[in-house]
């Protein structure tokens, strides 16, 4: 075995994959995850296999598969280390959650799993307790195995919304309606790509036939216009294809409007060490792509390292096949953005600080042409404990809808410094400086 | 296994937990949504449920971490964080 340590951010399916393919080529890996277990969002599901949640049957097996042959290899798993970013000199900062500490590494190679994040489009009220995305519903009930007490509208786009009712509806407790704002018709070229991937149509089936069997509310080209309290619970304004409003007072609203590569942190730092991006990170195609891509990104690392590589052609063509069947889907749920037209200023934008639209349409509205880096700096848009993951993608789009010429990028409003996500002062300062065995 | 023996603190109130539940599911299932009083007039809450989002920072035994992503223990004291002012 090579004493050259590689090191992989992200336990889902793409950074064990990944993982496991670098230890194979006689590389000495270790896996970091952010949370207590490994499993990614995917995979996520409670001890106790009574209270298992229904997931299809070849999700289960990807998972175990890939569970059972780390269990047999000699990869190095930290959980609760969080990845905080590279900073000048190269060294890769990991925050150990257990002792608070700021450990540092230079690896060879580094591959970056960091998954996806949920999109949720801006409407008034949706920061209220209350108010989650779909996926963090989701997190809740593959944890616990126990569906959230309360009525559940589900509202956005995405075959996520379908997926996470069916499992409402399964832990007995049926949402009370799932609203999908896209109208567009299933075209033939949909289709086509979707036979191919005949896996997707059985899952799909495997959601649908339960909601419908169980009578839920599924209607396309609804949306929600406004959430605002109503004692505890909160009282939600929808509004459908021809403009008709109806109040529905819910307990929990589910958020959802498809995924984004979680691309905070993915940013190649000057004197880093050489790294490869892997599975939702870098294109959103979903579990079974994060599998092959997480393999061919510990391919790359084992060539890049002069290790011998396997063939991976089967990986490849793995990748292909999911990319055409998330274009055919992403016909389906051709999220294209909201008319803002409608937001009132008052909509909070961004969550982490109370920025709200009116001052966002203020800041556009004073002259001079705004830039990117004002946008954060001035605008206070992208600069909050969530560095932008929630608000950056909007304001861009919303921005570039105001204006001709070159729209402001995402990754320019939110800039690429350490630390990607908040540590504590105390981690870098209170302790000794740690001296892990690099 | 499910126990209702173990619990944590949060501001004081005991909170129970099962197994492997983090601070978030815990205090869900109390039925407890307000974690905070976060920033600029939005309240601290559970919302991404994989630490993205930071809305559910607590404190954990006086450091602020994610409730969604930290382990459940036994005898944790977790508090909201009052609001920060920038």
């Amino acid at each position: 075995m090579s004493d050259r340590e590689v090191l992989v951010i992200g336990g889902g399916p793409a950074g064990v994959a990944a993982a496991l393919e670098m230890a194979r080529g006689g590389l000495k890996v270790t896996l970091c995850e952010q949370g207590p277990r490994l499993g990614g969002a995917i995979h996520r599901q409670p001890d106790d296999p009574s209270r298992r949640v229904r997931v299809p049957k070849a999700q289960r097996q990807r998972w175990q598969a890939l569970a059972e042959a780390l269990a047999a290899s000699p990869v190095t798993v930290l959980c609760r280390h969080m990845f905080a970013g590279v900073e000048g000199s190269g060294a890769v900062l990991l925050e150990d959650r257990a002792s608070g500490r700021i450990v540092t590494r230079h690896p060879a190679a580094l591959v970056l799993a960091l998954g996806g994040v949920e999109r949720a489009t801006p409407v008034p009220g949706w920061q209220l307790p209350g108010v989650v995305t779909a996926g963090g519903l989701q997190m809740m009930m593959k944890s616990t195995g126990r569906a959230p007490d309360g009525d559940v509208l589900l509202a956005g786009s995405g075959p996520l919304l379908v997926a996470v009712a069916a499992q409402l509806t399964a832990l007995g407790k049926a949402p009370v309606a799932v609203l999908e704002r896209s109208t567009s018709a299933v075209s033939l070229r949909a289709l086509a790509g979707l036979i191919r991937a005949p896996a997707y149509l059985w899952e799909a089936a495997g959601y649908l036939l339960p909601l419908t069997k169980a009578g839920i509310r599924l209607q396309r080209g609804a949306s929600v216009r406004s959430i605002v309290p109503a004692g505890d619970r909160l009282s939600v304004t929808i509004v459908d294809t021809i403009g008709l409003e109806q109040r529905l007072v819910v307990d929990r609203v589910a958020l959802h409007d498809g995924l984004l590569p979680n691309g905070n942190g993915t940013t190649p730092a000057p004197n880093g060490p050489f790294t490869v991006l892997a599975g939702d990170c870098r294109e959103v195609l979903g579990g079974v792509a994060a599998i092959a891509d997480g393999r061919l990104a510990g391919l790359a690392v084992l060539a890049r390292l002069g290790q011998a590589a396997p063939d991976l052609a089967g990986a490849a063509a793995t990748l292909r096949r999911e990319r055409r069947t998330q274009s055919a889907l992403n016909t389906l749920f051709d999220y294209s953005g909201s008319d803002a037209a409608h937001l009132p200023d008052d909509t909070v934008i961004c969550r982490c600080e109370g920025r709200t639209l009116g001052q966002l349409r203020g800041m556009l509205a004073a002259g001079d042409r705004v830039s990117a880096r004002e946008i954060k700096l001035n605008g206070r848009f992208g600069m909050g404990a969530c560095q932008g993951r929630f608000c950056a993608e909007w304001v861009a789009a919303f921005v570039a809808s105001q204006r001709d010429g070159q729209p402001p990028q995402v990754a320019e409003i939110v800039g690429s410094r350490w630390p990607v996500k908040p540590v504590p002062v105390s981690a870098f300062v209170d302790l000794p400086p740690s001296s892990p065995s690099e | 296994m499910t126990s209702t023996s173990q619990a944590f603190l949060f501001d004081g109130k005991a909170i129970p937990f099962d197994s492997n539940e983090t601070i978030a599911m815990a205090l869900d299932r109390a039925g407890i949504r307000t974690l905070g009083a976060g920033q600029g007039n939005s309240t601290g809450r559970y919302f991404c449920g994989i630490g993205t989002c930071q809305a559910c920072t607590v404190s954990v035994d006086g450091t602020r971490m994610e409730a969604c992503l930290t382990p459940a223990r036994i005898g944790l004291q977790v508090e909201r964080i009052a609001s920060v002012s920038l």
